[in-house]
């Protein structure tokens, strides 16, 4: 039957009814993709399914508990609640499925957290606690909103009017500034003059992520419209959560597409990739190491832009006009990986489970805030792969993941070492005097 | 006799036998196995023969012990309760010939023997055991598993869809012979499995207990166009085996498989009085075949294999192209593994000393060195000479596994020997069983020890068995029924 | 419901943490709307929400719950992975799910070629691991996701069948629970702790595991099972690419694929006998058109523009024969092997064409689920072994019944199947693959469903697909004959109460019986409850 007129707006959950019936219980959500597969251990990609077994915890059940709650044949529950959040939205699921279904099970997720949002069942308490904190104090862990700014060198001044805008976010501004830090010295480095909000707020990843649809739209109106009026060209993450929120979900939520953004986003791991291949960054002091590295969901399978499409579902489930799915092809993987080759000195290896298969840290999108032994567990399962595979320390490209592992790392009491990239580059390019900065904090 | 008059009134007295000669001859086999004459013998030509009988024993609760073969070496047949013999003997015919399917339908009395006679005429082979005697029947001899010589087919078993004649008399046809109007059919039968169930796997091992099986599709296979043979002398068995492991690994070769000293000299008639000095305590045979296409170059790549091994990792080993000593050309050697036993006045288990009691079990290769060491330690003890047992190791599924078999030569004639020969065969199984032998076969009183070891499975085999032979008339005495 | 008293003993077996009666978690074990058979009246009619789950990790648990199940009269289901949709799922009401993932243990034994995998092992975890260790297996059908034990014991065949053989052959030593519990070790389990044969001591058991196909899990609970591994060609291969264009890089020196177009259907069904006879090659199937639209194609848009451009007279004269070749021994038997080949397809008027030289579908086999992107639907309607005559002459029957049902079935201009050699040419594989819209009435899915099997019977056609797929009473009297008398013998000594996976082996039988759609198909008779004198849990349902 064909399905007239629709489009992948998250808040219409009838749009995804289509894509919810259609799991076949292949479990690509959260398999290893097969031909990746590495054997009995680091096989599946998807961490509620794995750490709570039974099947309503992977994208199938969820696929059919929400259809039934839709279709009212189920009450809205604890367990209903819980199972709808805790999940990481790190989108195995959905690059899973589109290896062979290309159903949109990430939409379909999101879409369902509106869903229980407007009807009163969502977020958890714990996200409502961070929601309120967001609201008052722009940032996800109600630090003062006045100290925001408070890591940016002395010696380091943003440019007005620079083309590209520099958006630190929550996790670099608070908590994980050293990458921040890492990162204008970086542009410096470079020669590129750059620019920052004059009150820089929250990117509202959690809110979007757990489903406050509106109080997001809000969020990204005001942070679009601010970077419009700045004159940039490219607005610049080291967060891979806030990458995405700028390159996809504001465009989703507000019906554009990327490309209708009106400036480009770039992780700094593109900027600096660049930046090599044009010769503005040179690696040139070694920096010992036998690393991991970690893809960032945000970064890597669930960063490739939206494109705004609506049209009509045919027979067989023929779409007019053609989508061009977003299946987590055109993540940024190889930034990241040329980088680390050129760095004198490091040995650095892929983990098992890696690209579109990579096995999420567990704290981004709102999981760690209400699931924080999850969250937990999550990391220590990525972290024993690091010592699987012999390395003595995992990099990653959003201080999201750091800040996860290094509470694995600190639990465990374990001699890994735990670095964000930009560490590693600013190293390299002779930002960092003496001192390795690979954190161990325990 | 009640039984005679009555099957009498079914069967003419051609194929009613009950004179004490006739009952006597069915009543022992060449095994140790002691010896109990049935009531009576009926030679059954077809299905609805069968029936008649089954029906007949199972409304009158009389043994019926079936029987294919013309000679039988493990006791198998040897009515434990009497009855009914049901000899299927003269159910010889060769029914079809299927060379585009590479098949044959046979009845279940064709022997070894006029089987391979009739596929060599058509340039065909059905893979064989280690030369069986010409007697045996070919369906028996599958059915009870006889390990083949030529190890190169992954896909190994050679039974395909067959016939069979439930206790109850109900005709029955497994696998893709089961559709209506088999063999009047597209369908040839070609696919064991099914029909719902594996019901093949039940008749499998199950020496007549679970049914009579009239006809069966076999598998045959070209003969090759071209053969090589090689004969490799091995004094170190484990080094041999790893050897072994190795080729197989590589898909090379077609018949393959290891005899010691004793079985060598028998086999091949080699200087026997000089077996000890001439020949060496195992031989590795192998044979390289090429086939219609190319037969020169496929031969060529796997003997350069075979040469790049020999030269590489095992350099102790020499690849031999003649058994020396042997008054057989290699071409006959080839042609001697693709048929019967010639003569069955000589036949090979017999040519020594008349009686041969053979202990045989599956195991893994590794732990061949050590099963040897037992059983001829245990011989020692019982004061048999070592050197006059016979060995062989047929590798199983890229040497993965083995059948591992000793044969134990004996005169039947002398009391005191054949007492000893039975002794020792008990106390070897039980040894072996204790040390991780697995007996799929289990023949006589050693199956009492070998399914003491298996007490659910038992408890399965008596519920199932129940089903088919509630009244267990099938050869009851059998394996744990 | 469940009673409480069995719920506190459940929770004693397994622990709070994996059992559950929260309707939510049960509503995750829902079987459809999706997966095989999807959309279908079967599914629709037949599929129940479990009313608890149980995850059991070892197989003292799994024998504990069925006690308890047998004491407290609890239908049940085995569960690996959930793929084989309907039938994997409850069909009774107040089940209980017995979801066997966290029996993952898996040991491997590269000296004797072999792995000891539980239920929760999937292929592309065994290929894996073999592949490491210089061996492979034969990924069924099903695909690289789906449980090794429930794929063996349900069906198994794949293109490497052809030097495999049959699924049930690699099958060793093998630990089951009955239906009531009690425990059953086949092969050499039987008597030792070694599982490496397969075969027990006297008839082999493992004749009640499956025939054709299995059961779905109705005749006992497979909770461990050894299987043969094959030694494989010493070279890597590579896995290449990003998601979901992902393959696996094939050494051309050792393994290759190579594609040959054939004049006709007769000299490419002949070329399949010639390569059998002459003992070369690792897999020979001929290949449907509609694949090479599928793996053309990057969406399902751009399959439908493909497909929608074929035509019948295309697929008539479309001839594909495609082998693979793998050099066990050396680089020289590749040469060899290469050099027969072209010798047969030269012979037979064959062109070879060229082909990528990597895997998606058969070593790790990761695109079985595409099967369902271009309709939504899909299911094998049957797949058989007998001869390669037999393949291809049910190809051609089932075309022409399927033109009968298209729509609602995708057009596919006359498609004949695709079929296999398998065991070297000593059987033909043929499975008829049919597509569908499940947002459309599929009713007429389900009666050309049930036709196919009856077309078989008249034609005298074998099929795998018996009862667990078509009605038993339709096809019991037709093979064997009466098998069906001895399955259902064996399930009620097994299973008196009919508590393992109920209604089967009769729930197609029951399907027929109350789908309104099949009921003027029904011309076949059978006993009535009544005489069934099978099922008591599930005649509380019907009475």
């Amino acid at each position: 039957m064909a399905q007239k007129q629709f489009d992948f707006d998250i808040t219409r959950i009838d749009h995804f009814l289509y894509d919810m019936r259609g799991c076949i219980k292949c479990k690509g959500c959260m398999w290893v993709d097969h031909i990746y597969m590495p054997g009995i251990r680091f096989s599946t990609r998807c961490p509620s399914a794995t750490r709570y077994f039974f099947d309503s915890f992977g994208a199938y059940g969820k696929m059919r508990i929400g259809l039934a709650y839709i279709e009212k044949r189920l009450p809205p529950s604890d367990t209903l609640r819980h199972i709808f959040y805790v999940c990481t939205l790190c989108g195995a699921c959905d690059v899973g499925c589109k290896r062979n279904l290309d159903l949109e099970i990430g939409l379909s997720l999101e879409a369902l957290r509106v869903k229980l949002v407007r009807d009163g069942v969502g977020p958890m308490p714990a996200h409502q606690k961070k929601a309120d904190e967001i609201f008052l104090c722009h940032n996800v862990f109600g630090y003062p909103h006045k100290k925001r700014g408070a890591w940016i060198p002395q010696k380091i001044s943003p440019t007005k009017g620079a083309k590209t805008l520099y958006f630190a976010g929550c996790y670099g501004s608070y908590i994980h500034t050293e990458v921040s830090r890492a990162t204008v010295k970086i542009l410096e480095a470079s020669g590129t003059p750059f620019q920052m909000m004059d009150d820089e707020w929250c990117c509202g990843n959690l809110l979007f992520s757990v489903g406050m649809i509106e109080e997001a739209k809000r969020q990204a109106e005001r942070n679009l419209s601010i970077v419009r009026e700045s004159g940039a060209t490219t607005l610049l993450t080291s967060c891979a959560e806030c990458y995405r929120m700028w390159k996809v979900d504001y465009p989703k939520i507000l019906h554009l597409s990327t490309s209708e953004l009106g400036f480009e986003v770039k992780h700094l791991t593109e900027f600096v990739h660049e930046a090599i291949s044009e010769g503005r960054i040179k690696f040139s002091i070694p920096f010992e190491g036998k690393l991991a590295y970690h893809d960032s969901c945000s970064l890597s399978r669930l960063s490739e832009p939206w494109i705004s499409w609506s049209g009509e579902r045919q027979q067989w489930g023929i779409l007019q006009p053609p989508l061009s799915r977003r299946r987590g092809t055109c993540g940024v993987y190889q930034s990241p990986r040329e980088i680390l080759n050129l760095i004198p000195g490091i040995h650095w290896a892929e983990l098992h489970r890696k690209k579109e298969n990579g096995f999420c840290c567990g704290a981004g999108r709102g999981t760690e805030d209400a699931f924080p032994d999850f969250a937990m567990w999550a990391a220590e399962q990525r972290l024993e792969e690091v010592v699987a595979i012999g390395a003595e320390g995992i990099i990653s490209a959003c201080p999201r993941c750091k800040s996860n592992f290094l509470r694995a790392v600190k639990k465990n009491q374990q001699e890994l070492q735990v670095f964000d990239i930009s560490e590693i580059i600013l190293a390299s390019i002779g930002g960092v005097k003496k001192e390795r900065s690979g954190d161990r904090r325990h | 006799m009640r039984i005679t008059e009555d099957i009498l009134k079914l069967f003419g007295p051609e194929q009613l036998y009950y004179n004490p000669q006739t009952l006597d001859h069915y009543s022992k086999d060449y095994s140790l196995f002691p010896s109990k004459r049935p009531d009576c013998v009926v030679k059954a030509r077809n299905a609805e023969e069968i029936q008649h009988v089954l029906k007949y024993a199972g409304s009158n609760g009389i043994p019926v012990v079936p029987s294919s073969s013309r000679v039988h070496f493990y006791g198998g047949t040897i009515p434990q309760k009497g009855g009914i013999v049901l000899d299927l003997t003269e159910m010889d015919r060769v029914l079809e010939i299927d060379e585009l399917n590479r098949r044959v339908r046979i009845e279940v009395g064709l022997t070894w023997g006029k089987l391979s006679k009739r596929l060599e005429e058509k340039g065909l082979r059905v893979m064989m055991p280690l030369y069986p005697h010409p007697l045996r029947s070919v369906v028996t001899d599958l059915l009870e598993r006889e390990v083949i010589t030529n190890t190169v087919y992954e896909y190994g078993e050679s039974l395909q869809g067959m016939e069979v004649v439930w206790p109850n008399g109900e005709v029955f046809r497994t696998g893709s012979a089961s559709v209506e109007g088999y063999p009047e059919s597209i369908c040839k039968g070609v696919n064991p499995s099914g029909p719902g169930l594996d019901f093949y796997r039940l008749l499998q091992g199950a020496q007549g207990t679970m049914g009579v099986v009239t006809w069966a599709n076999v598998k045959v296979e070209y003969l090759p166009k071209m053969d090589k043979i090689f004969f490799i002398p091995v004094s170190n068995i484990s080094r041999g085996i790893e050897f072994l492991s190795q080729i197989m690994r590589l898909r090379v070769g077609q018949e393959c498989f290891f005899l010691n000293r004793m079985n060598i000299a028998l086999i091949f008639d080699v200087d026997f009085k000089k077996r000890g000095e001439r020949v060496p305590p195992w031989t590795l045979l192998i044979v390289l075949s090429g086939f219609q296409r190319y037969p020169e170059e496929k031969i060529r790549y796997e003997e350069d294999l075979l040469r790049n091994l020999v030269k590489g990792e095992f350099q102790e080993l020499l690849l031999l192209e003649e058994l020396p000593n042997c008054p057989f050309s290699n071409l006959e050697i080839v042609r001697m593994l693709r048929r019967a036993w010639p003569d069955p006045l000589t036949y090979w288990k017999q040519r020594y000393k008349k009686g041969c009691q053979s202990l045989f079990f599956v195991t893994k290769p590794s732990y061949v060195e050590k099963f040897v060491g037992i059983v001829e330690a245990l011989a020692i003890q019982s004061g048999y000479k070592k050197g006059d047992i016979g060995m062989y190791i047929q590798p199983i599924e890229q040497n993965r596994a083995c059948h591992l078999e000793f044969n134990f030569y004996y005169d039947p004639e002398n009391g005191p020997e054949k007492e000893g020969m039975a002794q020792l065969y008990q106390k070897a199984v039980l040894r072996c069983l204790n040390e991780g032998a697995h007996f799929t076969r289990p023949y006589g009183e050693a199956s009492r020890v070998i399914y003491e070891r298996a007490p659910e499975y038992v408890r399965t085999l008596k519920r199932v068995k129940a089903i088919f032979d509630p009244q267990n008339l099938m050869n009851p005495g059998r394996l744990c029924f | 419901m469940i009673p409480k008293e069995a719920i506190k003993e459940f929770e004693s077996i397994v622990g709070n943490e994996y059992f559950t009666v929260d309707p939510v978690i049960c509503e995750g074990y829902r079987g459809g709307p999706g997966g095989y058979e999807c959309g279908l009246g079967y599914e629709k009619m037949m599929v129940r929400i479990p009313k608890g789950i149980i995850l059991p990790r070892q197989t003292s648990e799994v024998r504990a719950i069925v006690s308890v199940c047998y004491q407290y009269d609890i239908p049940y289901v085995p569960y690996s992975t959930g793929f084989y949709g309907a039938k994997s799922h409850p069909h009774v009401e107040n089940a209980l799910l017995i979801d066997l993932k966290r029996m993952n243990g898996f040991e491997i034994d590269e000296r004797h070629l072999l792995a000891v995998v539980e239920p929760g092992i999937i292929y592309s975890q065994l290929q894996e691991e073999a592949l490491r260790r210089g061996m492979y297996v034969s990924v069924g059908g099903g695909g690289g996701q789906v449980s090794v034990i429930a794929n063996m014991i349900n069906d198994g065949t794949s293109p490497h069948s052809y030097r495999f053989g049959l699924a049930q052959r690699r099958i060793l030593g093998t630990e089951m629970v009955l239906p009531d519990g009690d425990l059953l070790r086949l092969g050499s389990l039987a008597i030792q702790e070694d599982p490496f044969w397969g075969e027990g001591p006297g008839p082999d058991l493992r004749g009640l595991l499956r025939g054709g196909t299995g059961w779905r899990g109705s005749f006992g609970i497979v909770t461990k099972m050894a299987i043969k591994l094959m030694p494989f060609q010493p070279e890597a291969l590579r896995p290449e690419g990003v998601s979901p264009q992902t393959s696996l890089r094939l050494p051309q020196n050792r393994v290759k694929w190579v594609n040959i177009r054939m004049p006709d259907h007769m000299s490419l069904k002949k070329a399949v006998y010639e390569i059998g006879k002459a003992e070369i090659g690792a897999a020979v199937m001929k290949v449907p058109l509609f694949w090479r639209a599928v793996a053309r194609a990057k969406s399902k848009e751009e399959f439908w523009e493909i497909w929608s451009k074929e035509s019948e007279e295309r697929i008539q004269s479309f001839h594909l024969l495609r082998v693979l070749l793998i050099a066990y021994g050396s680089e020289d038997q590749m040469k060899y092997e290469e050099r027969v080949l072209t010798d047969i397809v030269t012979e037979l008027g064959g062109q070879a064409q060229r082909t990528k030289q990597t895997d998606e579908s058969w070593f790790k086999n990761a695109d079985s689920a595409g099967m369902w992107l271009m309709c939504g639907g899909y299911i094998s309607v049957d797949y058989i072994s007998e001869t390669l005559d037999h393949a291809v002459s049910q190809g051609e029957r089932m075309a022409d019944l399927k033109r009968n049902f298209t729509p609602p079935l995708m057009p596919d201009y006359g498609e004949r199947g695709w079929f296999q050699s398998l065991e070297m040419g000593h059987q033909g594989y043929s499975e008829y693959l049919i597509y569908w819209d499940p947002e459309e009435n599929t009713e007429r899915v389900d009666q050309f469903y049930l036709e196919s099997a009856k077309e078989n019977i008249r034609r005298r056609f074998y099929t795998a697909l018996l009862g667990p797929n078509q009605p038993l009473y339709l096809t019991g009297p037709a093979y064997g004959r009466d098998y069906h008398q001895w399955l259902l013998a064996i399930k009620n000594e097994f299973d008196p109460k009919w508590l393992c996976h109920p209604p089967f082996p009769l729930a197609h039988d029951q399907f027929i019986d109350e789908a309104e759609w099949m009921k003027t198909l029904k011309d076949w008779k059978e006993p009535g409850l009544k005489e069934r004198k099978v099922f008591p849990s599930v005649k509380s349902q019907t009475d």
